[in-house]
């Protein structure tokens, strides 16, 4: 199996796995017991919440731990007071949704487009912004394309403007190196299966005084703010896969190197690079292949053993059509139906990479001569 | 794989003979409110198909194929409804969406072949390809498949056609612990699976146009609410009221005008077919056959003379309700020869 859909869940480390491992047999009562077992789960759950905030250069009492990343997206979306929202038109359901949402209870809404994957100005960002009550809520990293918006650029004006900005940082934490003070943002969600943690875990950091009401009614656990007894072993990965972070940010020049390896090899199979227009991350690669349809690629690329994704995948097992790659190319819907998302990872090699491009040519050129 | 039992066990058969297998189901459509549940296309059927492949140990995809299902199925169906013609949607599906899509992935997949569980046999024999009627004369299905293109059926399997009948199928896939052998089969159309011709065409937006009934005289014995809701020997559902048991004759579609009768009305020797596909060469000569004018029909001898696009033919007994818009397939025996719709 060659595994290209980072993007999707990175591969658990084996440190994230030891820890687990260690918590499953010692960490496996409520936290918010008194006794002894209870203790040493809350041990591991605050051990967990210190690694988490030690990566972010953040105290570990403003790191609210939740159940993942889009819970931590609605846990701050969710909360108010808001009159006008500046968005994108690339953001992840859950930051989408979430907006949506606020939108339908009469918040005012401002979606900023990224042609091409050309982010948005921080001085278009500041034409958009109507003071305080104003939230900007941003993806860091684009999830399909790996587009990088000047999210550092955004906060100051931001702060300048007395508005308050959240990242979607679920997929930045683990490729970019950053710090929340130098950031300058007031809300960062975090994702832990994004960066080689188990999934079912992720947080919330929230500059302090700022208030974030609970979407869950129950116990007063995360101060009130994310009631239910947490997942003691899987925020035990997610603690431990943020402790070696620096090693993982490491590796990023090499994955760009295996990144670009593979763009020139689809290229020459006559793919269209998206997003190319802006900057991207270098752990990811998003191209449309003419005549080709995305889903059946990645189905054919499966049935060879490569892992990768296209559009949107929902729930349900159906695939709808990128509405990232729709928006970013709207004279162009084929695109978001040719799409062929490729995410690389520390765990990747050249011999994997060479591989998979072998594979690609195979079933890009049988997908080209298939009658459609 | 749609999940239904059919499929899921004519994987299942093919799985045990050896085959390397990729388990796909075609999205085509996607049911709405109350009738997600049962049939074809609802996420539990997806789920169904799914539990399948898991339990076979074979991928499964999903592949979306909504735009050419509704342009080739759905829009031509409502289109011959409102020209007072009754389609058959699922000879259309078969001839120009689902086979076509599926051999077409196929390939994608490097994969040779494609099976499905349609109740039908296709021979080969020296170098020849014969479509035959399944064992089960009540499942059988070819009558849907008399329009596939030869470059498509060389590429088909069909494991189902030589079980006895449907509770056979269900007994295989028993006893190979298919885990939705005991699912229901749905009998309507599987984006309408509730049967409502006429709500489906006002949910399509369709607005029913009023007119009249009349019968062969010419008299007018009552009204209708729109062509679309009838078809040729219906009995029911004519708002006539009292009087002689009357019948659906024909439909005059440019006058909006519904015709009724006796039943006698119903009978005749004539048919004409356009639109013909055939097995083999193009016949040049009249030539002797049954005829099916409808799927639950006994193919019935008749000589059949053939032209340009189409046939004659003349039934040796009359037939009861030749409608049009419906395929009439020719067999032999047991062989579909070619086929046409009825106009």
């Amino acid at each position: 199996m060659i595994y290209l859909d980072y993007h999707a869940a990175a591969p658990v480390i084996p440190e994230a796995l030891a820890a687990m491992d260690v918590a499953r047999q010692e960490a496996w009562a409520n936290p918010s017991s008194v006794h002894r077992a209870g203790r040493a789960a809350k041990r591991t759950l605050e051990r967990a919440r210190e690694q988490v905030a030690q990566a972010l250069g953040a105290a570990p009492g403003d790191v609210i731990l939740t159940g993942g990343g889009t819970e931590a997206v609605n846990l701050f979306l969710g909360s108010g007071p808001v009159r006008h929202v500046v968005t994108t038109e690339i953001e992840h359901p859950a930051v989408a949704r979430s907006v949506d949402r606020l939108e339908a209870s009469g918040v005012s809404v401002t979606r900023l487009p990224l042609p091409g994957g050309r982010a948005p100005s921080a001085s278009t960002l500041e034409d958009s912004l109507r003071g305080p009550e104003t939230w900007v809520a941003v993806q860091w990293i684009n999830h399909e394309t790996g587009t990088i918006v000047p999210v550092h650029d955004y906060a100051q004006v931001t702060r300048a403007r007395g508005a308050c900005l959240f990242v979607d940082a679920t997929q930045a934490f683990g490729k970019l190196p950053f710090s929340v003070e130098e950031l300058g943002a007031d809300a960062l969600a975090l994702a832990s299966h994004k960066m080689g943690g188990p999934a079912g875990a992720g947080a919330l950091w929230v500059r302090r005084g700022i208030e974030v009401a609970p979407i869950l009614a129950g116990g007063g656990q995360e101060r009130g703010r994310r009631p239910g007894t947490p997942d003691v072993v899987a925020l035990a990965g997610f603690g431990a896969a943020a402790e070696v972070l620096p090693r993982r940010l490491e590796a990023l020049p090499r994955i760009a190197m295996l990144r670009d390896r593979l763009e020139v090899a689809l290229r020459d199979l006559g793919a269209v690079v998206n997003g190319s227009e802006g900057e991207r991350i270098g752990t990811a690669l998003n191209v449309s292949v003419p005549g080709a349809r995305g889903e059946v690629l990645v189905a054919a690329l499966d049935l060879e053993g490569v892992c990768a994704s296209s559009g949107a995948a929902c729930s349900s097992g159906l695939s709808e059509p990128s509405p990232v790659l729709r928006a970013m190319y709207p004279e162009e819907p084929w695109r978001a139906s040719s799409a062929l998302r490729l995410s690389l990872g520390p765990e990747l090699d050249e011999a994997a990479i060479d591989a998979a491009i072998a594979i690609l040519e195979r079933v890009i050129r049988r997908a080209s001569t298939a009658l459609t | 794989m749609s999940g239904g039992v059919d499929s899921s066990v004519a994987a299942a058969l093919l799985h045990e003979q050896g085959y390397e297998l990729v388990g796909v189901t075609l999205h085509l459509w996607d049911a709405e409110g109350e009738q997600k549940v049962g049939r074809c296309c609802a996420p539990e059927d997806r789920d169904d198909a799914r539990r399948v492949c898991d339990h076979l140990g074979i991928p499964h995809y999903v592949l979306d194929e909504r735009e050419a299902f509704r342009e080739h199925v759905v829009t031509p169906f409502a289109r011959e409804y409102l020209e007072g013609r009754t389609p058959a949607p699922c000879v259309h599906c078969n001839r120009t969406v689902k086979l076509q899509k599926l051999v077409a992935l196929a390939d994608s997949f490097g994969a040779t072949h494609v099976a499905t569980g349609h109740y039908a046999r296709l021979v080969r024999e020296a170098g020849d390809l014969r479509l035959l009627r399944g064992r089960d004369r009540e499942k059988d299905q070819s009558y849907f498949l008399f329009g596939v293109s030869r470059s498509i059926l060389e590429r088909l399997l069909f494991p189902l056609g030589e079980l006895p009948n449907k509770e056979a199928t269900r007994a295989e896939g028993r006893r190979l612990g298919v885990p939705n052998a005991d699912k229901g089969d749905s009998q309507e159309l599987c984006f309408v699976p509730d049967g409502d011709i006429g709500g489906f065409l006002s949910r399509a937006g369709h607005a029913p146009r009023p007119g009249r009934i009349e019968d062969e005289t010419g008299a007018v014995v009552g009204e209708h609410s729109g062509i679309e809701r009838f078809t040729v020997g219906q009995r029911k559902g004519l708002g006539l009221g009292g009087g002689p048991v009357r019948y659906v004759l024909r439909i005059v579609p440019d006058e909006n005008r519904v015709v009724v009768g006796g039943e006698d009305g119903l009978f005749t020797r004539r048919l004409r077919a356009a639109d013909a596909s055939w097995f083999g060469s193009l016949p040049d000569a009249p030539f002797e056959a049954s005829i099916r004018i409808r799927h639950r029909h006994e193919p019935a001898p008749a000589r059949i003379v053939p032209h340009e696009s189409g046939f004659e033919a003349e039934f040796l007994e009359p037939q009861r309700a030749v409608t049009p818009g419906q395929a009439a397939v020719l067999y032999r025996g047991d062989e579909v020869v070619g086929g046409g719709f009825i106009v």
